[in-house]
């Protein structure tokens, strides 16, 4: 491919605490539209990669660039990478004191600089395409886990950002759920959204997937199309995890 | 008609329960009846009363001014209590563990004998004497010949510091205890949305902790209402004070505490009822979201 990434990882190791490797030398890039799944044992550091995009954590060592800008940089504003970049989460995180219609807005006027009606007609048309534009005044404690993690996903899309995150987006969600919200990340898909997702969910992954990126103890295993992973897996580690869960 | 006997039984029943717990607010409001009722009729009493109630607007005064003080000052300290940052961390606990640990009463004297004294004669000599002066109400056509003195200001603001101070640090940690009470992937949300950190404080962590920690403030408020009455010691006109003054005076000790503790049980007594009422409907609402 000619086109360079939109994010680059080079080399990155992060340590927890100084003793607790989480990640070890895991290079990884992701070319704009793409849909990157990585899977793993919990441990693995996949959602450490993943926060690490958006600067949660901070990498020891090794270069992060997202979308031209240098993140592992000390003069760089994070918080303006932040807002290009959507994150959801596995508890969803939703503020719990504002309602599905407020959570998606706020973001939109503190950060966007919209104004109300703007970040309001934003934040209805987000909830419109998650589904659930009947829930505006609703607040999340009222709401089921997916419609939860629904308003979630609205909440990073009303920011027009050009990469979307999704940290093990439906490990905390009923079984009946599950569907619901990857309904709305597979259409997420379709659009040509830069998507990185770190999901126990297979299907997801052979359905949406471009890549797969298979990590264990801090390593990148793996990576290849889903096909290919699925079909014919090359390590041992990943052959024995794909034996436990599918 | 069996089931409506039913019904109307449980509904006693659930009366009953309810009063059952509330037995020691009718004993109060009795007791309250009973003394509003002897104070009414009773002319040692109504001269104790009279003397000592001059006194609730200072006791009141040094309350809200104290608390409204207190309130930012513990705030700021919290924040700073939570702070990354390894000076202002220190600073804020040093303070904290200060004020924790001297008595209030200790803290008082202190602030009436050394630290007001030796902060105005620091502004005596400096160029800041005439408006200080003005500002605490000296003869304007005095100002010119003379100093400003500790006598010049009023004991009530002598004293102002030393309690906001002493809650000060108390509500800090009401506040910590109250930011710590809320998640940590509230702030990753909200920084991932590309807040800043003041933001995220602003808009997502403190209004959920301040709401959570309203019935610990309102405790806070009745406790500080109480400590006023310390304030007597450096001959601040409260109600405490006043007591302590006429029952010397007319040997009339059993009217003038009664008085007093009459004063103190309603207003603390109130305040506690709308923190509880409070706190039972902060619960609700949550329940419900």
């Amino acid at each position: 491919m000619d086109k360079s990434p939109i994010i680059s990882m080079k080399n990155i190791s992060k340590t927890f605490g100084g003793f607790v490797q989480a990640l070890r030398e895991v290079s990884l890039d992701v070319y704009a539209g793409e849909v990157v799944v990585i899977i793993g044992p919990s441990g693995s550091g996949k959602s450490t990669l993943l926060r690490c995009i958006n600067h949660l954590e901070t990498a020891d060592t090794g270069e992060i660039w997202v979308d031209g800008i240098h993140l592992t940089h000390k003069s760089t504003d994070i918080n303006k990478i932040r807002a290009e970049v959507g994150m959801v989460f596995q508890q969803f995180n939703l503020f719990p004191h504002k309602t599905a219609l407020e959570n998606v807005m706020l973001a939109q006027q503190v950060v966007r600089k919209r104004d109300r009606s703007e970040a309001e007609r934003v934040a209805r048309m987000q909830l419109e395409k998650v589904g659930i534009p009947e829930k505006a005044d609703v607040y999340p404690a009222k709401l089921s886990g997916g419609q939860q993690q629904r308003v979630a996903i609205a909440r990073a899309l009303a920011m027009d950002p050009k990469i979307m995150l999704f940290d093990e987006p439906t490990s905390a969600l009923d079984p009946e759920m599950i569907k619901e919200v990857l309904d709305v990340m597979l259409d997420l898909a379709k659009e040509g959204m830069t998507m990185v997702v770190v999901t126990h969910e297979m299907g997801f992954a052979r359905a949406a997937a471009d890549r797969v990126v298979f990590m264990d103890e801090g390593r990148k295993i793996e990576e290849t199309t889903p096909v290919a992973l699925f079909e014919n897996p090359e390590h041992d580690r990943l052959k024995l995890f794909l034996s436990k869960i599918l | 008609m069996v089931s409506s006997e039913r019904s109307s039984n449980r509904l006693i029943k659930q009366i009953g329960r309810r009063f059952s717990r509330r037995g020691w607010l009718l004993a109060f409001f009795a007791l309250d009846l009973l003394i509003i009722y002897s104070i009414s009729n009773n002319e040692k009493l109504i001269d104790a009363w009279s003397f000592v109630i001059r006194g609730i607007g200072v006791t009141v005064q040094i309350t809200i001014w104290a608390f409204l003080f207190a309130l930012v000052i513990g705030l700021i300290t919290a924040l700073g209590r939570i702070s990354k940052n390894v000076l202002i961390y220190n600073i804020a606990t040093f303070y904290v563990e200060i004020f924790r640990g001297l008595p209030l009463l200790v803290i008082i004297l202190i602030f009436a004998f050394v630290v007001t004294p030796a902060i105005v004669d620091w502004i005596a000599q400096s160029p800041l004497d005439d408006l200080a002066q003005t500002i605490f109400g000296a003869n304007p056509e005095t100002i010119t010949t003379t100093v400003l003195r500790t006598r010049d200001i009023d004991s009530v603001w002598r004293i102002m510091l030393a309690f906001a101070l002493t809650y000060g640090a108390f509500m800090s940690e009401v506040f910590r205890a109250g930011i710590e009470s809320i998640g940590h992937g509230q702030m990753e949300a909200a920084r991932s949305l590309g807040m800043t950190y003041v933001q995220a404080m602003r808009f997502i962590v403190l209004p959920q902790a301040v709401r959570n920690v309203l019935p610990a403030l309102a405790n806070n408020f009745v406790f500080l209402l109480k400590d006023t009455s310390l304030a007597s010691v450096v001959a601040v006109p409260e109600i405490s004070q006043l007591t302590r003054q006429y029952s010397s005076n007319n040997f009339r000790y059993p009217e003038g505490l009664l008085v007093l503790s009459f004063i103190y049980a309603n207003l603390t007594i109130v305040l506690s009822t709308i923190a509880n009422y409070l706190e039972i409907s902060l619960q609700a609402e949550k329940r419900e979201g």
